[in-house]
């Protein structure tokens, strides 16, 4: 092109700055050059994968899902955002073309700010994604409830942080071989950070892949007859904030980076940052383990979240209703066919249940990162007796089905209600409450196979064949139900007296 | 610059331009110029690093999880460097510079896969190495090969991706192997024992796979990164 062939500028360049304006081109443009879109099928895969797999493998429960989601999410992100962000901090190093971008009129902390905050903004819409559909399918699954945001906004909130690191490396150390390093650094810090936890009183629980109790493994119970604690979410999303801040922050410190005043921001930044992250730190380590399962921190508790919630449970339609709390509505068929013909035979019994009502569990702290959990108070209370029980999926124990759940309730509720109703003690069983405990198992269907009488791990009511309470059992059980039952109305105040003996059994 | 600045190549016969012989030394001249070109010093020099690392951190006490998962994070970490070593700074034109590249893409991937082995089966001498060097052995030829795959695919720059997606994959299936719902293909060699036929057979194919694609097609990179 020839000089002549230009046009004449017809109006005056304008003078204005519109700084707002220029950093949203500068986001725009950073935004459509990000390695991180790249990585948005990777993250999205593994997130199917793992995490998402895993949440729906689990009951409809909004407690469940979102706390296991947390940690697998966000190691699912960990190596493409730190990666991605690391290429692109790299960028201009790999390129040796940090002097020829010098010269340009934004600061050099002003582009890398821009370029860091494209790659953020890729990786949370990625992470928002996948929590939404998670989210939303939980939703039309769940019975009751709403979603706990605190795991998602955990998640997201790392994003920054792990985009921050990654890009901070790729700035300082801009070799081609420092993405991967560092992506699988970040990896083995986030997914081995949960090692060192021992206790709720741990600064490790700091760790944002954290959700809860370390070492608790599944557990239903959490989060749904109490709120879901903030506590530790919060102090998980303050140290997050002030680790992103300390780290974008020090990247403006070097020279070059901008002006005088503006390295100086950088650094006040990056000490309000590292400040904000050690207050985090500090305040995880004084958490406790609360009796409904969460890690209360006192300076971020909010008593009021001590408080049950209110809910109106969902109760089966038999002789003795068999109540749930809302959200294991889904529960209530099979706990109601495992409980039903043990509830068929005490129905009308003097001191049998008038419901069965599902309790929530409390939790204590033992040595390191063990918890027992059980149910407060005895499993009868109040008047009329209302007969409490904790499914197992509220205890500490693998994820069980459906089945597997209903055939541990028929072994255990099944004879603590049989025992509760005849007056079996712990200890000091007359063989005539055996004999009748075993008679009453038996017609409703649970065979009587264990044989012992006295010692640990023995069950209390079952006698071995061949035994005069095993006779007596066989004789009441061969009774019609009618005849049993109108025995059992006249005897029970006898029987739980330990005033009967095996001779007076029909 | 002038033309008496341009420094005399090494190595170069004063009778090149007749063609009647060979340079000598020009073929160490051609892999060493080749490895530099792949950054493989500083390769090498970040394999002994995912070494020495493992061999700290197997001195700490692990839970069961953490001793089955630690080495296949570094063994991620050392297949992906190997990938990333395969990005080429001078782009397609390189393709045009003769018939031994292939070979030296082919060299400069062995090389660096058993070194990778070497250092992290180093590592583990002497300690609680889950697995053992067989397992190392595959786990590391498998997520190169993959690594290597994403080099011929994606480029160099960015093949990293896919042996640390591998490892997430892997990682999440070792944990499921604990929990009920274990992943057992072959595919997911890590998950599987050492001595697994299976597992070897499908980690051997994909190490394969990529050093063939690598050695005919070299990574896809373009020139400048």
């Amino acid at each position: 092109m020839i000089a002549a062939g230009a046009p004449a500028a017809s109006r005056p360049l304008r003078a204005t700055r519109r700084p707002g304006l220029a950093a949203g081109r500068l986001l725009r443009l950073e935004l459509r050059h990000n390695a991180m879109l790249w990585m948005l099928p990777v993250a999205a895969a593994l997130f199917w994968f793992t995490a998402y797999r895993k949440s729906m493998a689990l009951p409809p429960l909004w407690n469940l899902r979102a706390m296991t989601m947390q940690g697998p999410a966000l190691l699912d992100f960990v190596s493409p955002v730190v990666g991605a962000a690391a290429w692109m901090g790299s960028r201009e190093g790999r390129r040796h073309t940090t002097d020829l971008v010098a010269g340009t009129a934004r600061p050099r902390w002003a582009r890398q700010l821009a370029t860091w905050a494209a790659t953020t903004c890729w990786a949370v819409v990625a992470y928002l994604g996948c929590m939404g559909v998670l989210y939303g399918v939980t939703a039309q699954q769940a019975a009751w409830g709403g979603p706990l945001w605190w795991p998602a906004a955990v998640g997201a909130a790392s994003l920054p942080a792990l985009s921050a690191l990654g890009f901070a490396a790729g700035t300082f150390f801009p070799s081609r071989f420092t993405t991967p390093l560092v992506a699988v650094a970040a990896f083995f810090a986030l997914g081995f950070s949960t090692v060192p936890i021992h206790g709720s009183q741990s600064y490790w629980q700091i760790s944002p892949v954290v959700a809860g109790p370390w070492d608790i493994g599944l557990d239903a119970g959490v989060g749904t007859f109490y709120h879901y604690l903030p506590d530790l979410p919060i102090a998980q999303v303050m140290f997050l904030a002030g680790l992103t801040v300390a780290v974008l922050g020090l990247m403006g410190l070097p020279a070059g980076s901008g002006g005088r005043w503006l390295r100086r921001s950088a650094a006040a930044i990056t000490a309000a940052g590292l400040l904000a992250a050690g207050t985090a730190v500090a305040l995880a380590g004084t958490g406790r383990l609360e009796a409904h399962g969460m890690i209360a921190i006192p300076a971020l508790h909010d008593a009021a979240s001590d408080q049950p919630i209110r809910y109106t449970p969902v109760c089966s339609h038999t002789a003795i209703p068999v109540c749930l709390n809302p959200a294991y509505t889904s529960y209530l068929p099979a706990v109601t066919a495992a409980l039903e013909p043990v509830l068929g035979q005490v129905a009308g019994l003097p001191g049998a249940p008038v419901r069965i009502s599902q309790a929530a569990a409390t939790y204590q702290q033992g040595p390191g990162n063990s918890i027992s959990i059980g149910m407060a108070g005895p499993p009868i209370s109040s008047k009329p007796p209302v007969f409490h029980l904790v499914l197992p999926d509220q205890l500490p124990a693998p994820a069980m089905t459906t089945s597997e759940l209903a055939a541990q309730l028929r072994s255990n509720a099944g004879l603590n209600i049989v025992a509760n109703v005849i007056g079996v003690p712990r200890s000091g069983a007359s063989q005539a409450q055996l004999a009748v405990m075993a008679a009453l198992l038996k017609a409703a269907g649970r065979p009587v196979v264990i044989a012992c009488t006295a010692g640990p791990g023995c069950q209390p009511g079952l006698s071995a064949p061949g035994t005069p309470a095993y006779a007596a059992a066989q004789r009441f059980a061969a009774l019609s139900a009618t005849a049993r039952h109108a025995w059992l109305v006249q005897h029970m105040a006898a029987l739980r007296a330990g005033q009967i003996t095996l001779a007076q059994l029909p | 610059m002038t033309a008496g600045a341009v420094r005399k190549p090494r190595g170069v016969a004063p009778d090149r331009e007749t063609g009647s012989a060979r340079p000598p030394l020009a073929g160490l001249r051609l892999v060493r110029l080749h490895l530099a070109s792949r950054r493989v010093p500083a390769a090498l020099a970040a394999l002994a690093a995912c070494g020495v690392v493992l061999r700290v951190a197997l001195h700490w006490h692990w839970d069961t999880y953490g001793a089955l998962q630690l080495p296949l994070v570094f063994e991620a970490g050392a297949a992906a460097v190997i990938a990333v070593a395969t990005a080429s700074p001078l782009g397609e034109p390189e393709r045009a510079t003769g018939r031994w590249l292939p070979y030296l893409r082919l060299g400069a991937a062995l090389a660096l896969t058993a070194a990778a082995v070497g250092a992290l089966a180093a590592a583990g001498t002497g300690a609680h190495l889950a697995g053992g060097n067989l397992d190392v052995l595959r786990n590391v030829a498998g997520l190169t090969g993959i690594g290597l795959l994403c080099a011929a695919v994606l480029g160099g720059s960015l093949a990293w991706a896919g042996p640390l997606g591998y490892m997430v994959v892997a990682v999440y299936a070792l944990y499921a192997a604990w929990h009920g719902a274990a992943l057992t293909t072959p595919w997911i060699w890590p998950a599987r024992p050492p001595h697994d036929l299976g597992a070897a057979l499908c980690a051997a194919l994909v190490f394969a796979a990529g050093t063939v694609v690598i050695t005919v097609r070299g990574a896809s990179d373009s020139a400048g990164e």
